[in-house]
């Protein structure tokens, strides 16, 4: 096995340019995989961290009536909790409401909140500061599409408790900036005290936001969902998103390992001569596919040895500076940070190791078994098809 | 196996499927081989020389009949013990060479030795010592297309000797070389046959090759036509 491997390295490095094409194409590959899938993974990271820290918390504290993917359940699904139950929890209560920034109509989601929570990012502190009778704040998103500033005036509908519309003007005391679409388009925050004003639902809570110190249990009329539920969506997009790249690189490898497969067959066409004077020299034809499979897939090797010159350096770049998002991609309703710092991971670089190196002994294995059926005599003349 | 016979050929008969038929390349051939002979198969084009050269290097077998090659049969050997039996006791020579291209020199001849797992400072002393045989110790470090039609040859002569095999097989050795490199490459192999009692077994067309031969077996049509008993003791020019 030591001298398959002295022999494939010779065998490759006397080749030349041939091997360095395929050299470099495989190291490619191995760069883009480890590449793509390191954005992915530090998105997810970044995604995850940032819906922990804008909407989820530590799970949040759901009513049974209430649906967060249907908005018909708004209306009903709210109820009170204990007081000493509501402890690290955050209380949001939820109601369909409009807005009317330069006559438009808006529909959003108006949602009351604890202006004195901590457990989400949410800058609740600048409702509590404010002196404006219903003061209000929204995503930067949401106050481009309304075209809506700090200190901007809005009129704002909503209906109470009994069904009938009312309407005042709430003042925007914040514009805040976040990754996190979902806290974003379409809603506007107020106090929940004012809201509880404005509804006659005193009280009332559609949801609450669990911080670190909350221990779940089963309190009737109410559903917990942990933080892993929610972030279970989030999972499956990545993995969709994850399943979706990779039919591109693994075109990609396709096409590398189309290339060794190729110099495989040719060589084991073109080097009858060569196979031929091994056996005469005592090797026995298993010896020899293990000679040109190793050799097959000593471009892996090497092409790990390109793509860890070339990568190493790059990826730890890109680790530390980020990747810049492109704005049109930051509306796919996942949270998608300006820049995101990708992760390559161990189980990454490893995987995409064996991947390639698994993937390209195989390919050169194929080619290489015709040896085992070689007629030595004609292999040495050259005469075979 | 008699005394000293170290090939025995038996009614040997070698068929090769042609299209739907069927060709003879050897005739019932009957041979036999001692040790420290230095022998040489002569015959037109198409009478069989290379066929019986590669069934006496294992590298084919006989259709019909026994070849026994050190005691062994070659149409039962595995490839495995077949494969052993050529690294360990057969040497071959090429017309083409057959050197390795991506390989020195050096490495060329060491070939056969690392196949037998031989420790890398006897390999150097083997392989180096082969070389002074053929006269190349200076060029191991060169690659074989930067060689002479003789050196190569010699390189390959020194290749095929330097795991002191007890059969040397050389088919039309000399076919590419001019009268000079011819006699060089024939000294050399007749001190090898001498000094170490190794056995050469040759095929060639060439008259100067011939002149050299302590034996003869004339081929044609694939059997055995004359069978030439010369005994010329010292090489002369
Ligand atoms: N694999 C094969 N298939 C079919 N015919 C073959 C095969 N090998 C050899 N032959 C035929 O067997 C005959 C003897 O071939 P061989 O190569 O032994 O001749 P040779 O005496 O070595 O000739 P030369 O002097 O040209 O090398 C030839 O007619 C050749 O065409
Ligand atoms: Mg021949």
């Amino acid at each position: 096995m030591k001298l398959a491997f002295q022999l494939a390295y010779k065998n490759l490095v006397g080749a030349g340019l041939r091997t360095w094409l395929n050299v470099g194409v495989l190291a490619f590959s191995f760069i883009i995989i480890i590449f793509y899938n390191g954005l992915i993974d530090g998105w997810n990271e970044q995604a995850k961290h940032d819906s922990i820290a804008w909407e989820y918390g530590n799970g949040q504290l759901l009513h049974a009536d209430y649906d967060p993917f249907d908005p018909f359940t708004i209306l009903d699904g709210h109820g009170v909790l204990e007081n000493e139950l509501s402890k690290n929890l955050a209380p949001i209560l939820l109601r369909q409401a409009s807005i009317y920034p330069e006559g438009r109509m808006f529909s959003v989601a108006l949602k009351g909140i604890d202006v004195n929570q901590t457990t989400l990012k949410l800058p609740t502190a600048s409702l509590k500061n404010s002196n404006a009778k219903i003061p209000a704040m929204m995503g930067i998103n949401m106050a481009d599409a309304a075209n809506l500033k700090k200190g901007d005036e809005v009129l704002l509908r909503w209906r109470d408790q009994g069904g009938t519309f009312d309407a005042a003007k709430i003042t925007v005391v914040d514009i805040f900036e976040t990754n996190v679409p979902t806290v974003d388009m379409g809603q506007v925050w107020i106090p929940i005290r004012k809201m509880w004003e404005m509804t006659g639902l005193e009280n009332h809570t559609t949801f609450y936001v669990a911080n670190e110190n909350f221990q779940p249990s089963n309190i009737s009329g109410w559903k917990y969902q942990s933080q892993e539920t929610l972030l279970s969506d989030l999972n499956e997009i990545i993995a969709m998103k994850k399943i979706s790249g990779s039919i591109m690189y693994l075109l990609l490898l396709a096409i590398a390992l189309l290339a060794i497969f190729d110099t495989q067959v040719l060589s084991v066409f073109r080097r009858q001569k060569e196979i031929g004077t091994y056996i005469s020299l005592g090797m026995t034809r298993a010896q020899v596919v293990g000679l040109f499979t190793v050799e097959g897939s000593m471009y892996s090797i090497f092409a790990m040895i390109l793509g860890s010159i070339v990568g190493i350096p790059l990826f730890a770049y890109l680790a530390k500076i980020g990747i810049g998002m492109p704005a049109a991609s930051r509306d796919m309703g996942v949270p998608l940070a300006e820049r995101i710092f990708p992760v390559f991971g161990i189980q990454l670089i490893v995987g995409t190791i064996l991947l390639v190196v698994i993937a390209s002994t195989i390919v050169s294995f194929l080619p290489a078994r015709k040896i085992a059926k070689m007629n030595p005599v004609l292999a040495l003349k050259g005469k075979l098809q | 196996m008699k005394n000293g016979s170290i090939i025995s050929i038996k009614n040997v008969t070698k068929r090769f499927p042609v299209g739907e038929g069927e060709f003879t390349a050897l005739k019932n051939i009957n041979l036999e081989f001692q040790s420290g002979e230095f022998a040489g198969l002569v015959g037109p084009s198409g009478s069989g020389k290379t066929t019986l050269l590669n069934i006496i290097g294992s590298l084919d077998s006989p259709t019909e009949g026994e070849a026994l090659v050190l005691g062994k049969s070659i149409s039962k050997l595995s490839h495995k013990e077949s494969a052993l039996l050529r690294n360990k006791h057969i040497g071959f020579i090429f017309q083409v060479y057959n050197l390795l291209p991506v390989y020195t020199v050096y490495e060329n001849v060491e070939f056969a030795l690392l196949l037998q797992n031989i420790p890398k400072v006897q390999r150097q002393k083997m392989v180096m010592e082969a070389l002074d045989w053929v006269g190349l110790a200076s060029m191991a470090d060169k690659k074989p297309d930067k060689l002479s039609g003789g050196e190569g040859q010699r390189v390959a002569i020194a290749r095929a000797i330097v795991k002191k095999p007890v059969i040397v097989i050389a088919d039309e050795p000399s076919a590419n070389l001019d009268a000079e490199n011819t006699y060089a490459i024939l000294k050399t192999m007749r001190e090898l046959n001498k000094n170490l009692g190794t056995t050469f077994l040759f095929s060639t067309h060439d008259e100067k090759v011939m002149g050299h031969l302590d034996r003869i077996i004339h081929l044609r049509d694939g059997a055995v036509e004359e069978d030439e008993i010369i005994n010329v003791k010292t090489l002369t020019k």
